[in-house]
């Protein structure tokens, strides 16, 4: 169905090639998983088998890209094409366009050549399927991210195309979101569509998928059944993080486990009318490595932004060194409490990784900069990179650089948002084992995470959250 | 945080409006306050258009916007004052108490007669622009502007500069909160703060332009632009389109009545 040969492809301007010499051939009705870590070309082979490459990029191509048997040269445009092939990108946002989940879908329905009747069935068929009715008059932007994947999923499906290529649909997901994924999935693999899946959730998909491509600077590393292809060590070791090692016995990170860093007591919020919050009670001590995890909407952010009073507290208080936060200022509390967020790009600024280290620095002006931000640059195995521009670097590094801006105003607290979203397991190690060593050297750590492993392997406490109330506390070390 | 221009779902008379009687509503609007200098006539309208907004259930969203609109009025009337000085001096800008500078820059009564002008026909276009996309859905806007022939590559470019206001705001709010937890300073003095805008807007321009190469994309991909559309039951005129029409009519026949009038 989609066949390509030795396919190699290099961006205008750009100094090595993204994918090189790939060969591919995708049966009708397969699930083809592509991971590996982010830059091996995994959206650049999906773009390449969407036929988004030929029409919409210049740089240099080689090699036939065939769809149905026939070269994607020979389609007059992208819109003739998309009549084989739907394409979910990894940006839900930037793929919605109008005001309601209903608009949304009815306006790709409305496209395809077909009956006002086939599209009012086809809408109904595809709202099911999608688990959207009862959210159909809401507006896109207000929907939650699993949500979003789902819309955007749904207008993909409302091409009513046989391939579908979906670029990380399951990043923002929590447990719930990539299994109701995984259901909609399966449905359509049993219908006799063709699946694309570029991902790096490799466990979760395991059932779902036919063919495993592993890829690697460029190039396919491995390719073939899932089972033999993780078979090889240095393979599985890119597709299935194994936090385990990263616990080191021996070593103890608690600090004075008497004295809490963070305190909270009796701690509601409320967006309008709707309660995020409601009535926690929670201590954080010197050197802990907690681990929040629940559902999406759970509470979870909306808990930690408090911590460095990005919001305030509806009722209740909160503590950060004995001190209230009430009446405190984000930027001195940043000397105590540091913040990463999920997406590292809502921070990069400056022209160098250098420099945007030292923003931090020189925002609370601490002495030393350079030498705090040579050892910083070390700490977060950037040295190499010291000098590039940060939106260059690859996502991986880019959350490195993230912590390692935080890190350089030398808060007690690093707190850390879904600090993994949208990287492959190698990546995601680096980040926890950078994360496990700061606890080691005395700072408390605390992650909002979906991922279960990096909870149970890698954070000695683990937090559950849900409908914004704690429901388990576990690993507590006793007092 | 309040939203601009998104469109809210209620049920009031312009939500009942067809999209092209809408259209001509802001069409009419738009000719009177362009072409009247009658302060008393310009906050007839805006009287109007802030009874219309109320009986649309639509007040609270264009109240809304009053800070926005009052600061931007204050800045026009001062613009006017010191660019357009005409007529009897009624002050000054500067206090006369004001040691070796006091009393300058003089405020005229035609300088400031014609700020309150373009502050009110502002406030007047604001309202009316408001009105109409709020209580319109984009894909009904896309289908009529689509009937008027107007280009499908303007219709999408407005409606999803629209859509993009309110991811602009999110984003907006989201790069605020990651740099104010590196310790970023919003600055202080005009310089100051123009200088710290920069670790705001180079994330905020950086990704949104990397969102407008998938939007292409996608738009391209779904056959916005090149294919034919199933034309599903949509809305015609009824009854309120044709009073509202009449009434439009009327207004603009004396509206110009009147002008040629004065004229003669």
């Amino acid at each position: 169905m989609i066949g390509l040969e030795s396919v190699s492809y290099r961006f205008p301007r750009a100094e090595t090639y993204a994918i090189q010499d790939l060969t591919l051939h995708i049966n009708r009705g397969e699930c083809v998983m592509i991971t590996g870590p982010s830059g091996a070309g995994k959206t650049t082979l999906g773009l390449a088998a969407a036929g988004i490459l030929a029409h919409e990029y210049g740089g240099k191509k080689e090699g036939p890209v065939r769809i149905n048997g026939k070269d994607v040269m020979d389609y007059p445009d992208l819109s003739s094409l998309s009549a084989q092939i739907g394409m979910v990108f990894d940006d839900p946002e930037a793929q919605l366009i109008f005001t309601s989940v209903e608009e949304e879908i009815l306006s790709a329905l409305e496209r395809r050549g077909l009956s006002a009747d086939d599209v009012e069935f086809r809408y109904r068929t595809i709202l099911e399927m999608t688990h959207l009715a009862s959210l159909k008059d809401r507006p896109p932007h207000t929907l939650s991210g699993g949500q979003k994947q789902r819309l955007v999923l749904a207008t993909t499906l409302a091409l009513t195309t046989d391939i579908l290529i979906l670029d990380e649909p399951t990043a923002e997901l929590d447990e719930t979101g990539t299994t109701a994924l995984l259901e909609i999935l399966k449905n359509l693999k049993k219908q006799g569509r063709t699946i694309i899946l570029i991902e790096h959730k490799f466990r979760k998909m395991r059932e779902l998928v036919d063919t495993l491509v592993v890829m690697e600077g460029g190039k396919i590393r491995a390719i073939g059944a899932p089972d033999e292809v993780i078979g090889d060590p240095q393979v599985q070791d890119i597709v299935i993080p194994d936090f385990k090692e990263l616990n080191q016995t021996g070593r103890n990170a608690l600090g004075d486990v008497r004295v809490p860093v963070i305190t909270v007591n009796g701690l509601s919020h409320s967006y309008d009318r709707i309660h995020a919050l409601n009535n926690i009670d929670l201590s954080i001590y010197p050197g802990e490595f907690i681990a929040f995890v629940g559902e999406n909407g759970s509470g979870k952010t909306t808990l930690i932004k408090h911590f460095n009073e990005l919001l305030h507290p509806t009722a209740g208080e909160v503590m950060v060194l004995g001190k209230d936060t009430r009446g405190m200022f984000i930027a001195e509390l940043s000397r105590d409490v540091g913040m990463v967020f999920q997406n590292p790009d809502h921070m990069f600024f400056a022209d160098t990784v250098y420099e945007e280290i030292a923003f931090g620095i020189e925002n609370l002006g601490l002495e030393n900069r350079d030498a705090i931000i040579e050892h910083t640059l070390a700490d977060a195995r950037l040295l190499p990179a010291k000098d590039l521009y940060p939106r260059w670097l690859s996502r991986g590094e880019r959350q490195r650089l993230a912590i390692a801006c935080v890190l350089a105003m030398q808060p007690k607290v690093i707190v850390l948002d879904e600090p993994t979203t949208g990287l492959d397991g190698r990546e995601s190690r680096e980040v926890m084992a950078i994360l496990k060593e700061l606890q080691y050297q005395g700072h408390t750590i605390i992650i909002v995470t979906h991922s279960k492993e990096i909870a149970a392997d890698v954070a000695d406490r683990v937090i559950t959250m849900d409908h914004g109330k704690i429901v388990s506390d576990t690993g507590r070390r006793s007092r | 945080m309040s939203e601009i221009l998104q469109f809210v779902q209620k049920d009031g008379i312009f939500h009942r409006l067809n999209t092209l009687t809408k259209i001509l509503f802001v069409i009419v609007v738009s000719i009177i306050s362009v072409f009247t200098i009658s302060i008393p006539l310009l906050l007839l309208v805006l009287a109007v258009l802030l009874l219309l907004a109320a009986f649309g259930h639509l007040h609270r969203e264009i109240f809304g916007q009053f800070f926005l609109i009052a600061m931007m009025s204050v800045i026009m009337i001062g613009l006017a004052v010191i660019t357009l000085p005409n007529g009897s001096v009624i002050g000054s800008l500067v206090p006369e108490q004001v040691p070796a500078i006091g009393g300058s820059i003089p405020i005229t009564l035609g300088g400031f007669l014609l700020g309150v002008i373009m502050a009110l026909r502002f406030a007047v276009l604001v309202i009316a622009v408001q009105l109409f996309i709020i209580s319109t859905r984009p894909r009904d806007l896309i289908h009529t502007l689509e009937r008027l022939r107007v280009p499908i590559d303007f219709t999408l470019m407005f409606v999803i500069a629209l859509r993009f206001i309110s991811t602009l705001q999110i984003e907006g709010k989201r790069i605020q909160e990651a740099q104010l937890a590196r310790g970023y300073n919003p600055g202080s003095g005009v310089g100051g703060k123009i200088q710290r805008l920069i670790p705001i807007m180079v994330p905020l321009v950086s990704n949104a332009l990397s969102r407008a190469n998938v939007l292409g994309l996608t738009i391209d991909i779904r056959g916005y632009r090149t294919r034919e559309r199933t034309i599903l039951q949509e809305p015609g005129l009824a009854g309120w389109d044709y009073i509202a029409g009449c009434l439009m009519v009327i207004v603009s026949i004396g509206f110009f009545a009147a002008l040629l009038i004065r004229m003669i």
